[in-house]
């Protein structure tokens, strides 16, 4: 009765699931000689959980599943719920102790090993052999039908793959998108050793299962279309029992399959059958192969390498190829040890791998002495398989990692000699550990399946290496897989929420940023306040200087600093005291002390504070900026001047018509109450709220109102306040130390910041280049550096850094194809540097002697005055190279010499300076030389494509892109 | 929404590199099918052309670690090329790229990136420099902050910037900031300081990253590894960088600023092998004649 305990179903070549907890123990283990292992499994005990039969030796804690072989049988359920019983619960009072079923248990199950043991073909003759992972080992393969695949193990489960999606029914997840459902299992076979599917199976699959003794069974999962040809359960036996190794279906010749098995000396280990032969006449045996090769030979491995020709490994010593077209005839053969898992690159059918232990090594079938090419891995290889859709891409797998490593293996030549292929090693991580097998999609590219030891499979798919490319106008491109290129371009909307410098410059300079004559008509250009401010502040400093409120300096664009002279001799400032009731009429007894001097007065119109000398441009300046709906800023800068009474009235009309959630009217409430008073009420109150108000400009109104002892630092440091503001308030009410002082720090800041308002403080001076750079080097804009450095530094004061600057900036212009926004750019450049003349651009040389014409073309220019019959009426025709008097080109239309006009008179404009239309001037082709008069070129290629000299089949007109 | 193009290149194997014309509106790419596309010439990876500041100067490096350094003393002649010099710099240089700086005070720059995987070897880029006085190039800075194995590196367009940025594809994106240190010492050698910073660097690849390339100010650089995803850093005005797209390689998604969080963390699912098994990227045959750059 206890005999039912032992499953049949339980094998140690099929469904065996060996997890090993401690795996360096296991790893011991597994190397140890034969009786060890039976040694290790008279250990056998019952798992914590009851399910199966443990193994516990030295620290490994081996699992195996336990395969109810027995279940649904009565008697037999019977019995093992008294087993149950017995081994949980007290010791049965009637039957079989506790021990007793262990001990049963243990010798069966030693005895069935033993015969298990020897049932394995070659395993008499082997003499380390142990429980490996590979044993029960579970394989992987897509079929010929798409999307699906089969796995197999102690079991052969046929699985399909869908995509995932929302609400669908549980799936076994494969990857974020895809997973599979179970269709089919097929548990009829337990001594799986190979299975190849039947090539043409369109809609139904039939397996070709290769088992341990050797028989070769043809099966199916459920009712197919070969049921009809009688072809599902159809076996192919050797004649002498040994086990089966590999199996492959000739992919051509569908009906043929070929099959390696282990050695015995009668017998041959390459066998080939037809399937759709029936057994020979009056027999009823097996189906004879058509083909036997490899007598007492033992095969490892085989593939096909086309139709006719197959590739064996043997013997643990050569590969074999075998070609079938005359019986079977060795051809081609080498020594290796590598003779497992032989696969042909199915691009190339040259080319074979095979593995063996550590190294995998890949074969020129031209050159079959010794390998293309070996790869050492750290550890035992597993499977190995050629890339079905990539070319030359090579896939292996190493025992109990949980990565892939893929090579891409490509034969370079150099001239006509094969140099040593090169290869590019990647690693991929599907996301499992201890994979078991792989196997390549047939048609998707790059995508594998894979499956662990635990059976969880993962469908992968290895991303090519991308490489990509930025162009100058803003194009991306990058590769996906082998064939195409993704690219997006400057239009799309991901650049937009990008904001980046490169385009905001493109932009600009098509606008013609910067060339407007005027200074502050460039900062309208641009939506950056800061870049704003500097062009009108530019703009303002110019003005000064031109209608002579800035006397006494030289510079063009002088700064606050140079014009306070705070660099030189101090400057002794007269102290004013102002008292409140004088401006604001209110209840206030103190006065407010400001410092005046013609230099603080000029620092003030520098800063936009050109109000000093009459209320009226005060109160003009004050409704400017109500206008732009800066109440704030009015009202403090009212303040600031001691018109209390002017600020209230602004808060009162901006809480009118002003942004809602600010509450001027409020403001305008506590600010007339303000007295000066050090201990009045007011003063307490308004110290501490002042801080929570959210406008710069309020709470440096407040901070003003209430401070003590003249200390400033509140409206000083207030960023939020522009620093004109700020550099203006400095200059009315700290005294000169203070003043001197807080302008240098001031300026440094600026400077650390890289802010372009500093420019108001160094003006055109060397400290005003560092601003420059360091806004550069934050931004990026090389565009607006350069065209301030332009616009208003001079040459001595850039000297290299600006040439660069303007180089980058032309340069930049150039590669956009921006030639017309270049050239204005080059204008007015040299009418801002009127000394450095551009360099000269185009060179004209002589077609014979190499000698350059332009320059005599300059020297007749110039000595025009010397020969005046050369000029006047007659003009200059030059039709000859005025160094080997060889005749210049001619226009290939009307085939005058270059120099000649068209005929027509030529204008003259404003400066007397004659300028010869377009029209007339003479142009050519950069890739064939020939050409003409421009308005005759325009002509011809209206209605032309190729060049027109005779017999010149230049696309002149198509070449030329620009 | 966003939208991306395709171009089919045609070939029939994976492509290795792209690269553009000045203009960009001719595009050469090289493939495992040994075919380049619509090119005159172009590189395998570890072939640069100079800065045309300098004429037509190409630089190779190659596996057994020497940079070449070659002319075409006339233009119009491109079957000549000349060598002009030879460095030796340590073993398997991966990657090179030139100092695209049009400053007169830069000296002409190269930086050279190997991919050799151990550790132990210490720094994996260096920075070399043409000396005017000695009419060498000597090397002037090891980077040694990287260990990792360099793929790609690029320097950005300087465009009058003071200093140099120079991004790296190594195990993850690195962008470093060179900047010229002007000490007497350098000036009375002749040999430039470098004062190098790491910028930013950034994991999101989650993987080996595989090329670096800048947009022609320099401030955005996009970047390509093994997760199969395009990304794109920008540099916002403090001068520090941040992450700002994600475009899956297939075209099929685009993630700027807001959703980009997202992607990093589904790519973040798989774990990613120690780096002492990232992929290695063996030089597609080494240069034995130096005198004849095979050509493709």
């Amino acid at each position: 009765m206890r005999a039912d305990k032992i499953s049949p179903a339980f094998s140690f070549s099929g469904g065996y699931n060996v997890n090993i907890s401690n795996r360096e123990t296991a790893k011991t283990l597994v190397h140890k000689p034969r009786r060890e292992i039976s040694r290790w499994f008279v250990n056998a005990s019952k798992t914590p959980n009851g399910t199966g039969i443990g193994i516990w030796r030295d620290g490994a804690w081996c699992t195996s599943r336990w395969v109810p072989g027995h279940s649904g049988i009565r008697y037999n359920e019977m019995a093992d719920k008294l087993a149950r019983g017995a081994s949980e619960g007290p010791e049965p009072t009637c039957g079989n102790s506790y021990g007793s079923i262990k001990a049963f248990v243990r010798s069966e199950i030693a005895a069935r090993h033993c015969s298990n043991w020897n049932a394995l073909a070659g395993m008499r003759h082997c003499k380390t052999v142990g429980i490996r992972p590979m044993a029960g080992k579970l394989e992987i393969q897509w079929s010929p039908i798409k999307n699906k695949f089969i796995t197999w193990g102690s079991e052969v489960c046929l699985y399909e793959i869908e995509q995932l999606k929302e609400q669908s029914t549980p799936l076994i997840k494969l990857s974020p998108l895809t997973g599979a459902h179970l269709l089919a299992t097929n548990n009829n076979y337990h001594y799986v050793k190979c299975i190849d599917i039947y090539p043409k199976s369109d809609k139904d699959l039939l397996l070709a299962i290769g088992q341990a003794n050797g028989k070769i069974v043809l099966s199916t999962f459920g009712a197919t279309v070969y049921d009809s040809q009688f072809l599902p359960g159809k076996e192919l036996v050797p004649r002498h029992q040994r086990q089966c190794n590999a199996i492959s279906w000739n992919t051509t010749e569908c009906n043929k399959i070929v099959a390696g098995f282990e050695k015995n000396r009668s017998d041959y280990s390459v066998l080939l059958w037809d399937i759709n032969k029936s057994p020979s006449h009056g027999e009823n045996g097996p189906i004879r192969p058509i083909v036997e090769y490899g007598l007492s030979d033992t095969t490892h491995s085989l593939a096909w390498i086309n139709s006719k020709v197959l590739a064996t490994g043997n013997n643990n010593k050569q590969i074999r190829i075998l070609d079938f077209r005359d019986s079977a005839k060795q051809v081609n053969h080498t020594i290796t040890k590598a003779v497992h898992g032989i696969s042909v690159n199915p691009h190339n059918e040259r080319f074979l791998a095979s593995y063996v232990d550590h190294q995998v090594c890949v074969w020129d079938t031209r050159n079959f002495e010794k390998p293309m090419l070996v790869l050492p891995h750290l550890k035992q290889l597993s499977k190995i398989a050629w890339c079905t859709t990539k070319q030359n891409l090579l896939g292996i797998l190493q025992r109990d990692l949980p990565s892939l490593n893929l090579y891409d293996i490509q034969q370079t030549m150099v001239g006509n000699e094969e140099v040593e292929p090169s290869v590019i090693e990647r690693i991929v991580t599907p996301g499992l550990h201890n994979i078991t097998s792989f196997s390549w999609h047939p048609n998707d590219e790059n995508r594998f399946l894979a499956i662990s030891l635990a059976g969880h499979i993962v469908d992968y798919i290895v991303f090519d290496r991308i490489t990509l490319n930025w162009t100058t106008n803003a194009n991306l491109v990058w590769t996906c897989g082998r064939k195409t290129l993704k690219y997006i371009t400057e239009t799309n909307t991901l650049y937009e929420s990008l904001q980046d410098i490169s385009q905001k410059i493109k932009l600009r300079a098509c606008k013609g940023y910067g060339l407007k004559d005027e200074l502050c008509k460039n900062g309208e250009m641009v939506d950056d306040i800061m870049l704003r401010n500097v062009w009108n502040r530019l703009h303002l400093s110019d003005k000064l200087v031109e209608d002579g409120t800035l006397r006494g300096s030289n510079s063009k664009h002088p700064g606050v600093r140079s014009v306070l002279k705070i660099d030189g001799a101090t400057i002794k400032s007269e102290s004013v005291s102002i008292s409140w009731t004088e401006t604001s009429g209110i209840n206030c007894a103190g006065s407010a002390k400001m410092y005046k001097h013609e230099d603080r007065e000029k620092a003030l119109y520098l800063c936009g504070w050109y109000f000093d000398k009459d209320t009226a441009s005060l109160t003009e300046f004050l409704d400017e900026l109500e206008k732009d709906q800066a109440f704030t800023r009015a009202a403090a800068i009212a303040v600031f001047n001691l018109k209390i009474k002017t600020a209230i009235e602004i808060l009162t009309r901006g809480s009118e018509n002003c942004i809602p959630g600010t509450n001027l009217n409020v403001v305008a409430m506590a600010l007339a109450g303000f007295s000066d008073d050090k201990n009045s009420m007011w003063r307490q109150f308004c110290a501490s709220p002042k801080t929570k108000l959210n406008d710069p400009y309020l709470r440096a109104m407040f901070s003003f109102l209430t401070a003590e002892n003249n200390n400033y630092d509140n409206i000083l440091y207030e960023n939020g306040m522009t620093v004109d503001d700020r550099v203006a308030f400095a200059c009315i009410f700290l005294p000169d130390n203070k003043l001197n002082d807080y302008l240098k720090s001031l300026t440094m800041t600026l400077i650390y910041e890289g802010n372009l308002d500093g420019i108001l403080l160094t003006g055109n001076t060397q400290e005003g280049v560092r601003i420059l750079q360091k806004y550069l080097d934050t931004t990026g804009d090389i565009q607006s550096t350069a065209l301030i450095a332009v616009r208003s530094f001079n040459t001595e004061l850039l000297q290299d850094l600006g040439k660069d600057w303007i180089n980058s900036y032309r340069s930049l212009l150039d590669s956009w194809q921006l030639w017309h926004e270049r050239a204005m750019f080059d204008i007015m450049l040299s009418s801002q540097r009127p000394n450095d003349k551009p360099p000269q651009q185009v060179y004209i040389s002589c077609n014979f002697c190499g000698k350059s014409i332009s320059a005599f073309m300059q020297g007749l220019t110039r000595g025009r005055g010397t020969f005046p019959r050369m000029g006047g009426a007659n003009k200059l025709k030059m039709s000859s190279c005025p160094n080997c008097r060889k005749p210049l080109p001619r226009c290939a239309i009307c085939l005058m010499h270059m120099g000649t006009t068209t005929g027509d008179q030529c204008t003259s404009d404003g400066d007397g300076t004659k300028l010869v239309d377009f029209s007339h001037w003479f142009t050519w082709c950069q890739t064939c030389r020939h050409g003409g008069h421009a308005s005759h070129m325009i002509h011809w290629f209206k209605q032309h494509l190729e060049c027109p000299v005779t017999a010149c089949q230049c696309r002149c007109f198509s070449i030329d892109a620009v | 929404m966003f939208e991306v193009q395709e171009i089919n290149a045609e070939h029939k194997d994976l492509i290795h590199d792209v690269a553009y014309d000045f203009y960009g509106q001719r595009m050469a790419t090289c493939s495992s099918d040994q075919y380049v596309k619509v090119c005159l010439m172009t590189s395998v990876t570890d072939v640069k052309f100079g800065p045309k500041t300098q004429g037509l100067i190409l630089a190779t490096c190659s596996a057994d670690g020497i940079i070449r350094i070659y002319e075409a003393p006339d233009v119009m002649n491109l079957s000549q090329w000349t060598l002009q010099h030879e460095v030796q710099c340590k073993p398997s240089c991966s990657c090179l790229s030139w100092n695209p700086s049009f400053s007169k005070i830069h000296p002409p720059m190269l930086a050279v990136g190997c991919d050799d995987t151990s550790a132990a070897t210490g720094g994996k880029v260096f920075i070399y420099e043409f000396s005017e006085n000695s009419r060498r190039w000597t090397k002037i800075e090891t980077i040694s902050s990287i260990t990792e194995p360099v793929h790609d590196l690029a320097f950005s367009p300087n465009l009058g910037r003071s200093y140099h940025v120079l991004a790296i594809a190594t195990k993850d994106v690195r962008i470093l900031n060179l900047t010229p240190v002007n000490d007497n010492n350098s000036i009375q050698s002749g040999i430039t300081k470098l004062d190098v910073q790491t910028a930013a660097q950034f994991e999101d690849h989650l993987s080996t990253v595989w090329r670096v390339c800048w947009n022609i100010t320099g401030t955005i650089l996009a970047s390509s590894g093994d997760d199969g995803y395009v990304r794109m850093f920008k540099m916002n005005y403090i001068n520090s960088w941040k992450s700002v797209a994600a475009l899956k390689g297939d075209g099929s998604k685009l993630l700027s600023n807001e959703n980009y969080q997202s992607s990093v963390g589904s790519s973040a699912g798989l774990p990613t092998p120690p780096i002492s098994q990232t992929a290695r990227y063996i030089k597609l045959g080494a240069i034995s004649q130096p005198r004849e750059v095979p050509w493709h």
